[in-house]
């Protein structure tokens, strides 16, 4: 017995030998995904904080602490447009997970019926306008909105709505929520394929005992599907939440350019972000703030997916548990 | 489904209202993608009188593709997108289907660690990382080249890749590599003889949803590469829109074409796409 | 065809060990299946033979040579696993000759031993098709028919037939005893399922959590078996364990005492097999029939012998009885085992 116990301590010896025949594919197989994830994504993510607390003094890089980021909170130039951003940001957000979800949620249930004909054409076309560009997407919708081309106005007057016509995209009030609008147009297939898949993913078995029980259509999505796809509402909140603060930007610069006009009504982290770091007009690019409007751009995004995968996430597994 | 063999009007008419609900939005999604593909082919006049109807002889114009196909620019943005797309497309399959094979296959320390390591990109978008990348990039000499695009389209498709890959990968017997062993493969052998082959209905799945974000990119190449030279299509339609607003069909056309090669790869690989999404995103 | 050796084999992951000196002599050509409950270790001992796991103490011989240390493909072994694991991008012609051709073989001696291994196995005219295109039976054929070609010295089966439906499975099994005559090749054979284990083996190993419990043909186990965990895992359906003791040289269940027996006074764990439960109106064993389970030409019958006594009788069908009857039942002595108390 007493043997035994000591050949099993330092066993470790001859497990080696295979192991480190073994090891060097492992290597082989993993290092370059690490190195170039590592240099071009980690790294600059990374190097981008540190520049936040630094300032550039005669040419030379210098601490400055939390100095950027007091700036960016107090001095008005920075703060009312991260103010504005941020708070359009918001906007943009709400927008998408009122309007946007709840349909891609509402198709999906439909695209999901077991007898439905034709879903995988539909499914096709729905996801469609996700492919494009936004560059073309932005251009397409500018051109059916603009008052020059005039297919909204005249439909409008078609309909004897044409009074109620106006160039959405160049007013103040409207802009952010015609430019949401458009993003929800383009972006509604991500949602709608994530949940369409749980949806199928649910076993048929489940669906027909609640069918036994009494439930019928509406009542079998509301109190059996809807339930079993919670984590995937999690997950597209989650997606929608990050895609709302990045992507946002193609879009926008795009339509309404780096100004996002009119009068930065349509601003939006990315878009302040892009300014901030090469600068507009007379005001010149700076990196530092830049870096820190980036970085501050990072936490808040981190904060949410901080919630997520410990808050809301793990409820929701508990609850499917 | 036995109720649906016996419709009765009740049946048929919630079965209409569905197919138009869903044909509604088919209208809504496709209508602007038709109007830019008809007036690409009209005339200038026509597409501001008729911007609904086809082309007819009368109004039928090449001139706006030709206009594009024409353009000394135009060919040298496709051929950019084209590299750029397609090599980093290339190394995400390869170098990401490596690490997802390493990750499901040995045990090793730090194998979780690295498994959320390589995936933590997916919620962590790499634009973030922008003001480095471009100092970075000015270091490596590399601004203006396609280089710097390739590599910051990889590292920003591998998480997904990596992510997908091992999902679908973990669900995937050991035994057949196991057998291989047995017949004396290498290790390295077994992932190009036998796991490529094993992942290969993913692997469409994971081309087309790392394709679309670098196809329709506008943010790296206008940072990165915003030159002449190295334009990207996307970029490339956003500056011609700018310089030709007077050209409209030029300009429609324009777009056509950048739409062209994702549609393309989404019609030959849309019936994949669930398959993969059902295989690995949900899971998260 | 060769011997196999395992001395002092064990394996460690991480801080679970999931083997503990195991030691096992194969003889040639002999059949050994491994069987226990899932997680006892018996498919991580046939991964430690087979290389495709390194033994953290211990040595692994084939033969006379000690392949602990050796890659899987040096070890001359072959093996048929759970899931076929067949190349789904290969032929059958193609999945059976890779391992030759991967080694370099001639392209004349693959095709020989293919068509060799083809033959036995029947598969001569699905050599075109992709696995895919075949049912369960025949890709498990066709995996077999792999690690024939091989011609190795042992054969490894990881629960082989685990994915096939009954009917099936009893026709593979007697294919692989057909096999195993014809070629007169030492393999080892690992199942859950202890059918399979008494109609193939030579001899049985019974593993539990990591250690062999008993080695033995199967009439040894079946007959003597060392502890309850073996009596209870072989023979269907289980033997019946009842708590008894042992007062003043007697066996006695409840208050009726039974056979002599020389063990001293104290509780004690009493196992009769089903089969061995005698219906007999002098029997000294009265219960109630709960369930009564007809099967043709034997029944199964649930009786309760008193509180805690539950005991099933594996009977001839002749007999109806249905649920309420009292029945009277005895055991030969030379039948009936005795455990200590758990």
């Amino acid at each position: 017995m007493k043997t035994s116990r000591g050949r099993a301590l330092d066993g470790a010896v001859p497990r080696k030998r295979i192991g480190t025949s073994r090891r060097w594919h492992i290597f082989v197989f993993l290092a370059p995904a690490t190195v170039l994830y590592t240099v071009f994504a980690i790294y600059p993510i990374v190097e981008t904080l540190r520049l936040s607390l630094l300032v550039e003094v005669d040419g030379s890089n210098v601490f400055a602490g939390l100095g950027n980021y007091a700036r960016l909170l107090t001095e008005p130039f920075w703060a009312e447009q991260f103010a504005n951003a941020f708070w359009n940001n918001c906007i943009l957000f709400l927008l998408h997970m009122l309007v946007q979800n709840p349909i891609a949620l509402m198709l999906a249930a439909i695209l999901s019926i077991p007898s439905l004909r034709g879903a995988a054409v539909y499914r096709t076309v729905f996801f469609l306008p996700t492919l494009l560009s936004v560059v073309v997407v932005g251009f397409i919708w500018q051109l059916i909105l603009s008052p020059l081309w005039g297919i909204t106005p005249d439909a409008m007057k078609a309909i004897g709505l044409g009074s109620w016509f106006r160039p959405w995209l160049g007013l103040e009030s409207s802009a952010l929520i015609t430019i949401t609008l458009i993003s929800i147009w383009q972006y509604v297939g991500i949602p709608l394929m994530l949940f369409y898949a749980a949806l199928l993913n649910i076993p048929e078995e489940t669906v027909e005992a609640a069918r036994i029980d009494g439930l019928n259509g509406f009542w079998i999505f509301w109190k059996v599907k809807l339930p079993l796809i919670l984590p995937t509402l999690g997950l597209v909140t989650i997606l929608t939440y990050i895609g709302n603060f990045t992507v946002s930007f193609d879009l926008i610069y795009s339509v309404q350019g780096g100004l996002a006009g009119p009068n930065f009504s349509t601003d939006v982290m990315g878009t302040f972000l892009f300014r901030s770091f090469f600068g507009f007009q007379s005001q010149s690019g700076d990196t530092h703030m830049g870096a820190t409007v980036a970085s501050a751009l990072f936490f808040i995004i981190l904060i949410g997916v901080g919630t997520y995968l410990f808050g809301v996430q793990r409820r929701l597994l508990r609850h499917e548990g | 489904m036995p109720w649906r063999k016996r419709t009765t009007t009740g049946q048929a008419l919630s079965a209409a209202a569905i197919h138009g609900v869903l044909l509604a939005w088919c209208a809504l999604a496709l209508f602007p993608l038709y109007l830019v593909v008809i007036n690409g082919a009209k005339s200038r006049r026509a597409i501001f009188n008729d911007p609904l109807k086809l082309p007819t002889s009368d109004t039928f114009s090449a001139k706006g593709y030709a206009s594009v196909v024409g353009n000394s620019e135009f060919p040298l943005y496709f051929g950019n997108s084209l590299v750029v797309t397609s090599v980093s497309l290339l190394l995400i399959l390869l170098l990401g289907a490596m690490a997802a094979h390493a990750l499901s296959e040995y045990r090793f320390r730090g194998n979780t660690l690295l498994g959320l390591y390589l995936i933590v990109g997916i919620m962590v978008p790499i634009r973030l990382g922008t003001v480095a990348l471009l100092e970075l990039m000015v270091n490596l000499n590399l601004t203006n080249t396609l280089t710097a695009l390739i590599l910051v389209y990889t590292a920003q498709g591998l998480p997904v890749a990596i992510f997908i890959f091992t999902e679908f990968l973990r669900a995937v017997s050991r035994e057949i590599k196991d057998s291989a062993r047995i017949d004396g493969l290498s290790e390295y052998r077994i992932f190009f003889e036998v796991v490529i082959p094993l992942v290969r209905p993913v692997i469409a799945t994971v081309a087309v949803f790392s394709m679309i974000p670098i196809w329709n990119d506008l943010w790296f190449p206008l940072i990165l590469a915003p030159g002449q030279e190295t334009r990207t299509v996307t970029l490339g339609v956003q500056q011609f829109i700018g310089q030709y607003t007077v050209d409209w069909g030029a300009v429609l056309a324009a777009l056509s074409v950048a739409v062209l090669p994702v549609l393309v790869m989404y019609i030959i690989f849309s019936r994949h796409l669930i398959r993969g999404i059902t295989a690995g995103a949900v899971k998260g | 065809m060769a011997t196999l050796d395992l001395k002092g084999v064990s394996k460690q992951f991480d801080d679970t060990r999931v083997l503990d000196n195991i030691n096992l002599n194969v003889a040639d050509g002999e059949l050994v299946v491994f069987v226990g409950p899932s997680g006892c270790g018996k498919s991580t001992l046939l991964r430690l033979i087979a290389g495709l796991e390194a033994v953290t103490t211990g040595d692994v011989s084939i033969g006379d040579r000690d392949v602990s240390h050796l890659p899987p493909s040096k070890r001359g072994i072959a093996m048929v696993f759970q899931s076929y694991a067949l190349y789904p991008h290969k032929t059958v012609r193609g999945n059976l000759g890779f391992a030759l051709k991967h080694a370099g073989a001639p392209a004349a001696d693959i095709k020989r031993r293919v068509d060799a291994a083809a033959a036995i196995l029947e598969l001569e005219d699905l050599m075109d098709r992709l696995p895919r295109a075949l049912s369960g039976g025949q890709r498990q054929r066709v995996a077999i028919g792999r690690a024939i070609v091989r011609e190795p010295d042992v054969f490894l089966f990881d629960e082989p037939l685990s994915n096939l439906d009954a009917a099936l499975r009893v026709h593979m099994r007697v294919e692989i005893l057909k096999l195993h005559q014809r070629l007169g090749a030492t393999m080892v054979y690992v199942t859950h399922d202890q059918t399979e284990a008494m109609t193939l083996a030579d001899r049985i190993v019974v593993m539990r959590d990591g250690c062999i419990e008993q080695v033995g043909t199967p009439l040894e186990l079946y007959r003597h078996p060392a502890n309850r965990f073996v009596a209870g895992f072989i023979g269907s359906p289980a033997m019946n364990f009842l708590d008894a003791q042992v007062r003043e040289g007697r066996v006695v269940l409840g208050d009726q005492p039974l056979h002599p027996c020389t063990r001293t006074d104290g509780p004690i764990t009493l196992g009769i097999r089903p089969e061995h439960l005698v219906q007999d109106d002098d029997g000294p064993l009265s219960g109630g029939v709960e369930v009564f389970e007809h099967l043709g030409g034997e029944a199964f019958v649930h009786i309760t012998l008193g509180e805690n006594l539950k005991v099933v009788a594996k009977l001839d069908g002749e007999k109806v009885y249905r649920p309420g009857d009292t029945i009277r039942l005895s055991a030969p002595e030379e039948r009936c085992h005795l455990f200590e108390h758990s």
